[in-house]
């Protein structure tokens, strides 16, 4: 019996324990984490200390208020939740950044959720993911309080990364774009907000992405599906539906040297709703589509871009954009273009083809671009063949004015070029 | 009795869980981690935390190693300890570095005609961070020690931050920022905060497809014959049984140094300091493999190297620039831009360099120009 007591206090002893700790730790959400670290703003060293010394299956909590960092990172774990009380509510600084490329770099992780913070102003980047899997980002607001070239490039950046989702996030002030997948594989972008930025949301060398119910607004464009040469994939398989592309007509502020930014975001003309640029495989369906007020909807070829893009041809790139399909959406634009578009080298562009459309028939006056301009570089230029439609684009849009063949292969050649409102070829079968 | 046998087991395990369960709840409630661990699980003085890799463990002092005799700061290696040279090293604010490496008795590393070489279990190498001050001393900033874990066989890393009597270095996971004023190569004072690397900043350079490895002692830069030496470096490592399977010297392949004009052209000398101080990271598997940059000494795809590359995901990094490599014209050049600027966000390599290395600068300046008539 004796023995039995001094038992039954050892047990006792530890249901303290337990509850003591379980006190501390258990909150709701981290049910399946081994250890759980809670923080308050004033603690930014021990929480760069504990980004480092975590272990796998941990969350990091972060009590509401003002965190003032200069850069964190995580790097090699499994597992990992890292949590604030609520956007707006725990907030990241990361305006004293002095070194690297962003404010929060996070590199091969397998199973990584952020959510429910707000973080802000870095020199660099905001919060890149880089080669990870399983990688959630929910609730999570990333912005640059003031937008402008020193803005950093990407907001929300995950890349080479597997099984993504951003949900519910908000980017804004991006000197490139705010949310940007690149060379990933199974990405989900939706309930987001993006403004501000140079490009809202962008699509980059990403296959099985599935952008929906997101509102981007008030960027230079809205949104971009594309690829560039020389990377370690090729994108393709894209769809984005039910979203709201507005009024992205703001001028394009990603910096720009003496020779004129003439790749990637930089390409962007204020004005641009949707750009899809060398890439294959894209559905956009039923989103709205409204005052973004050079071009609702851009379908190019690396070539638009780049003289050179037939030279890069490879397993992981290849210029003509094929098999694209843009069906019901709800499509509208203002009256004149936005002021930047006739300061960007693109802009201009787009300006002289409205143009051009007029001149070639005095009826169209006081008509606008039409929504969708194809630059009309097709794969006949490779097979030297003259088939109507050979990239299988398809254009399912009822309503006048819809879609123009801008003919870019003959631009520079005036007394050649000729584009045409004659979508015939490209309606869907 | 059954009963008082199953209650004994049954609070035994919760002892044993208990007990299990307390570390992680003082973190939690005191808000910070005092388990100062890196990758490995191991912790000072403790032995194994997890009990999975049962292996090396990172001494608090860097004096508790015992690697040097005498003064620590002298550097004067141990029996055991051998120092050797870069032909070519990775620039860090012009920072004088001694290298070292320890073998564990009576083994050997394995000449490898490609990367670096084997190196067996328990092997460590020592990289010592100073800099000249203005009155031309040597002040010590930090050590960093590689280790190959014989727990688990895989390369650990670990930092050492020397105290300001410069009499010893103490353990340091999460990065520092010194303030100095150094002297560079041509005795100029420059004002910088130097930055210490932090654990993570380590792996990032270190890592290729997840896996931590020393970056410098390839064979190739270690063919040369150092200064006050007569045989080759690689020749002295066999004669001292540090490594094994070492061909004939004219079969082994040559880092160019960098700033050797006499020998190399201005692209050997080019390629090679980029080599070393780009690509851990600007090649297949590496931090950088993103951008489709790739640096490393035997590339030759241009498009890979950056000639007529536009930028992947530089922002505003690139300057507004269009290309990585523009040739004949290093003014629009981003490599040699992000070169030139100390700016985060802009800066490259990222991270180990908050001075710009204006000799280094200088010969990319002038291999990219002298691309003109290639073009």
């Amino acid at each position: 019996m004796r023995s039995n007591g001094s038992l039954l206090l050892i047990a006792a002893f530890c249901c303290m324990l337990f509850a003591s700790c379980n006190g501390h730790e258990e909150k709701a959400g981290d049910e399946g984490y081994k250890t759980t670290l809670t923080f308050g703003p004033g603690q930014e060293a021990k929480i760069a200390e504990a980004f480092l010394s975590l272990k796998d299956s941990s969350v990091i909590r972060l009590a509401a208020g003002l965190y003032k960092f200069d850069n964190l990172s995580l790097a090699q774990l499994r597992h990992i939740l890292i949590s604030g009380e609520g956007a707006g509510k725990t907030i990241l600084d990361f305006s004293s950044q002095s070194q690297g490329g962003e404010g929060i770099r996070v590199t091969d992780l397998k199973g990584f959720t952020i959510q429910n913070m707000t973080m802000q102003n870095s020199k660099g980047d905001l919060l890149k993911i880089n080669k990870s899997e399983n990688v959630v980002i929910t609730n999570v607001h990333a912005i640059w309080e003031k937008a402008d070239s020193s803005s950093g490039g990407y907001a929300i950046y995950p890349v080479l990364c597997k099984h993504v989702l951003i949900d519910s996030c908000v980017a804004r002030g991006s000197s490139d774009a705010g949310i940007y997948v690149g060379q990933s594989d199974s990405a989900i972008v939706r309930h987001c907000n993006a403004f501000s930025n140079v490009a809202g949301c962008e699509i980059e060398n990403t296959t099985h992405a599935e952008v929906y119910d997101n509102e981007f607004h008030d960027n230079t464009a809205g949104f971009l599906v594309f690829d560039l040469p020389g990377l370690s994939k090729r994108g393709g398989f894209v769809k984005a539906y039910r979203n709201n592309i507005h009024n992205n007509n703001i001028r394009n502020f990603a910096k720009a040297g003496s020779f004129g930014t003439a790749w990637g975001v930089g390409n962007a003309s204020p004005g641009s709703g949707v750009i899809i640029l060398a890439t294959s495989n894209v559905e956009i369906y039923e989103n709205q589509i409204k005052d973004n007020n050079s071009c609702s909807i851009t379908i190019a070829s690396g070539l638009a871009v780049d003289d050179k893009a037939l030279e890069k041809v490879g397993d992981s790139y290849f210029p003509i954009s094929k098999n694209i399909s843009i069906h019901d959406n709800t499509v509208s634009m203002g009256n004149a273009f936005p002021q930047p578009a006739y300061e960007h080298h693109i802009g201009k562009i787009l300006v002289g083809i409205e143009q051009q459309l007029i001149a070639q028939d005095a009826s169209r006056k006081g008509k606008r671009l039409p929504f969708i301009m194809y630059d009309g570089i097709s794969t006949n230029l490779l097979t030297h063949g003259a088939a109507a439609n050979p990239d299988s684009l398809c254009i399912g849009q009822s309503g006048e004015n819809m879609f123009v063949n801008a003919d870019f292969l003959n631009i520079r050649t005036p007394a050649k070029w000729h584009p045409s409102t004659d979508m015939t070829p490209y309606r869907c079968k | 009795m059954t009963k008082a046998y199953f209650l004994t087991l049954v609070l035994f395990a919760s002892v044993v869980t208990g007990l299990w369960v307390l570390p992680g709840c003082r973190n939690g409630s005191s808000g910070g981690v005092h388990d100062t661990a890196t990758g490995g699980g191991v912790t000072t003085g403790g032995g194994a935390t997890t009990g999975k890799s049962a292996g090396f463990v990172f001494k608090e002092k860097l004096s508790e190693y015992g690697f040097f005799k005498g003064r620590l700061a002298d550097l004067v290696p141990s029996e055991g300890l051998t120092s050797y040279e870069l032909v070519t090293p990775l620039f860090t604010d012009y920072a004088l570095k001694d290298r070292f490496i320890a073998l564990p008795t009576g083994k050997k590393g394995r000449y490898l005609s490609q990367g670096v070489m084997a190196f067996p279990d328990s092997t460590i190498i020592i990289k010592n961070f100073a800099y000249r001050n203005p009155a031309k001393q040597k002040i010590m900033i930090e050590t960093r020690l590689l280790v190959k874990d014989p727990g688990d066989g895989a390369w650990k890393v670990m930092d050492y931050l020397w105290d300001s009597t410069q009499t010893d270095a103490v353990r340091h996971i999460t990065g520092a920022k010194v303030p100095i004023i150094l002297l560079d190569d041509k005795d100029n004072r420059i004002s910088t905060v130097y930055q210490v690397p932090n654990t993570n900043d380590c792996k990032r350079c270190h890592s290729n497809n997840s896996i931590l490895s020393p970056i410098g002692p390839k064979a190739r830069n270690l063919n040369f014959v150092r200064e006050g030496h007569t045989p080759n470096q690689l020749a002295e490592w066999d004669q001292k049984g540090i490594i094994e399977g070492l061909p004939a010297l004219t079969q082994v392949a040559q880092l160019p140094d960098w700033k050797d004009s006499k020998h190399y052209t201005l692209e050997q000398r080019a390629r090679a300091y980029l080599d070393v101080n780009c690509a851990h990271c600007h090649t297949q598997g590496g931090d950088a493999l993103n951008t489709g940059l790739f640096l490393e000494y035997e590339q030759k795809d241009p498009q890979h190297l950056g000639i007529l590359k536009s930028p992947v995901s530089a922002g505003g990094g690139a300057g507004g620039l269009n290309y990585d490599i523009m040739p004949g014209d290093a003014g629009h050049s981003i490599l040699a831009y992000r070169m030139n600027s100390i700016e985060p966000g802009t800066a490259m390599p990222e991270l180990a360099r908050t001075v710009i290395h204006r000799e280094a600068v200088k010969l990319i300046v002038d291999w990219i120009n002298s691309m003109h008539e290639k073009k």
